[in-house]
């Protein structure tokens, strides 16, 4: 097994369980083990508090990444925020100015920086430490014919230059991923398009996620997967608002990759928390073979 | 290029005061190098899908020195959505996204955020935390079989984010 250290977050923790709960059910099984991080705290997020004051965010972030210096670890996350403020703040603290700046300032807790640690974000943990036939090998139920669209976000990407994941023009991660579990991965026309989760009016991420919506509804697409819990949250909850605003019901449930990982290693539809959302991915329903007994979510949201 | 000074008349004064206090914060100086191309805006989605926002007019008002038009409430930059896409366009390695995050700060200096950041700034500097934990978290977390959240010792936090000089002054006394 090799072992990472879990920067889980906040939104994931206490919004989301069942997402913590996916990671952690479908990471051992691809060989990766999951090291906790005492006493971490909000990455902190790269919109709200870093519009307050770079220097604050910064050191907070390397505060974090210093718990994992400490186990000796590289650290992984699982959402795109938590991925743009740790990588970020690694690539920056290379300044060594900056680094003695900041470095200033974790003297007042006792602690220090050293960028020993690098951050990884779970789906290129996955496709870099496990490979994509780790992941095909451990589903136990292939989600054939399922057509799985893909919404990248933004953090994983880019900027590229700090990320290095992926070609941020065309991509391939997150479609080779779907692929390992048997469906088909759907590229949309507009799916470049961010979430909007960032921006404080209301028309731009509408109007944007109505956009987004109409193409992968084009595409014929059963689910919108994403690998974070801000554009989740937009295309669960925004979605309402779209629907409410445009008159369109577009029904697109979003889904978290590690759920619908964990359910194509066999986990039940009802052990997986979809209950709790405004639009339900029901279309597995189809894969569950075992339907004894369970009688997972009855009615949509609208 | 006087249309950021277009109402102005055709002179356009730099405020350096005001580039000053922009280059002090992390990457505000970056938009020196700004060359005017428009690579940035193309791929921008608030500036698609909004007709008042283009970061290459962000960009031009901060080198003519105009950025007090930025920092008013309300303004046009929380309608940037932080996708990073001009990071990636950029020939010249501005960041415009990062430019803006430090008129942000900016923002932040004179006390003017909208209301629902100003609440959840609030919420991490309480909790260490922006989504605060309580009992139906709890729950919640117990129903998946995950253990409570590991405590943050705000103590620590709260050192960090302390502005330096207050820091220095506490040290002397
Ligand atoms: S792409 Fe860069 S150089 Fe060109 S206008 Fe935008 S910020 Fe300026
Ligand atoms: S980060 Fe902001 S300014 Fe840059 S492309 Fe995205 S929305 Fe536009």
């Amino acid at each position: 097994m090799k072992r990472f250290a879990f920067f889980p977050g906040c939104l994931i923790p206490a919004r989301h369980p069942a997402m913590e709960f996916a990671i952690r059910h479908t990471l051992p099984r691809l060989g990766i083990e999951i090291v906790d991080l005492e006493g971490a705290s909000c990455c902190p997020d790269p919109i709200y508090f870093k519009s307050k004051d770079k220097l604050s965010w910064l050191s907070v972030a390397a505060r974090n990444l210093t718990l994992a210096e400490d186990l000796g670890l590289d650290i992984f996350t699982n959402c795109s925020g938590c991925t743009a403020t740790l990588s970020e703040t690694y690539h920056l603290l290379q300044d060594e100015a900056l680094r003695a700046r900041v470095n200033e300032r974790l003297k007042r807790i006792g602690r220090q920086y050293r960028g020993t640690s690098r951050i990884r974000h779970i789906a290129t943990l996955v496709r870099n430490e496990a490979g994509y036939d780790a992941v095909r090998e451990s589903v136990t139920r292939p989600l054939e014919g399922l057509r799985v669209a893909i919404h990248y976000g933004c953090h994983l990407l880019k900027p590229s230059r700090i990320m290095q994941v992926d070609d941020p023009n065309n991509p391939s991660v997150l479609e080779n991923l779907v692929t390992a579990l048997g469906a088909t991965p759907v590229r949309h026309r507009n799916w470049y398009l961010c979430c909007g989760k960032a921006c404080q009016t209301d028309d731009i991420p509408a109007n944007m996620m109505h956009d987004l919506l109409s193409t992968v509804n084009d595409e014929r697409a059963d689910i919108l997967c994403m690998i974070c819990p801000t554009c989740f949250g937009q295309f669960d909850h925004g979605q309402m608002k779209v629907a409410k605003r445009f008159g369109e019901d577009f029904h697109t449930a979003p889904i978290y990759y590690f759920q619908l990982l964990a359910f194509a290693q066999g986990v039940p539809y009802d052990k997986l928390g979809f209950e709790r959302q405004r639009f339900k991915p029901e279309c597995l329903l189809r894969f569950e073979t075992a339907a004894a007994g369970s009688s997972p979510s009855e009615s949509r949201t609208e | 290029m006087t249309e950021a000074a277009g109402d102005r008349g055709d002179l356009v004064r730099v405020n350096f005061d005001f580039r000053r206090e922009l280059a002090e914060k992390i990457e505000g100086d970056l938009a020196s190098f700004c060359y005017q191309c428009g690579a940035c805006v193309g791929d921008c989605p608030a500036a698609t899908y909004s007709d008042e926002f283009n970061p290459r007019e962000i960009m031009l008002k901060v080198l003519y020195g105009l950025g007090e038009e930025l920092l008013v409430k309300d303004s046009i930059l929380w309608q940037c959505t932080n996708c990073y896409n001009c990071h990636e366009r950029c020939p010249q390695e501005v960041k415009p996204v990062e430019v803006i995050i430090s008129l942000k700060n900016m923002l932040a200096d004179r006390g003017i955020y909208p209301d629902p950041v100003a609440k959840i700034i609030k919420t991490f500097e309480e909790t260490g935390r922006t989504t605060p934990l309580n009992a139906a978290v709890d729950r919640q977390r117990k129903r998946f079989g995950l253990p409570p959240m590991s405590p943050v010792p705000m103590d620590e936090i709260r050192k960090l984010i302390e502005p330096q000089d207050s820091a220095r002054e506490a040290a002397k006394e």
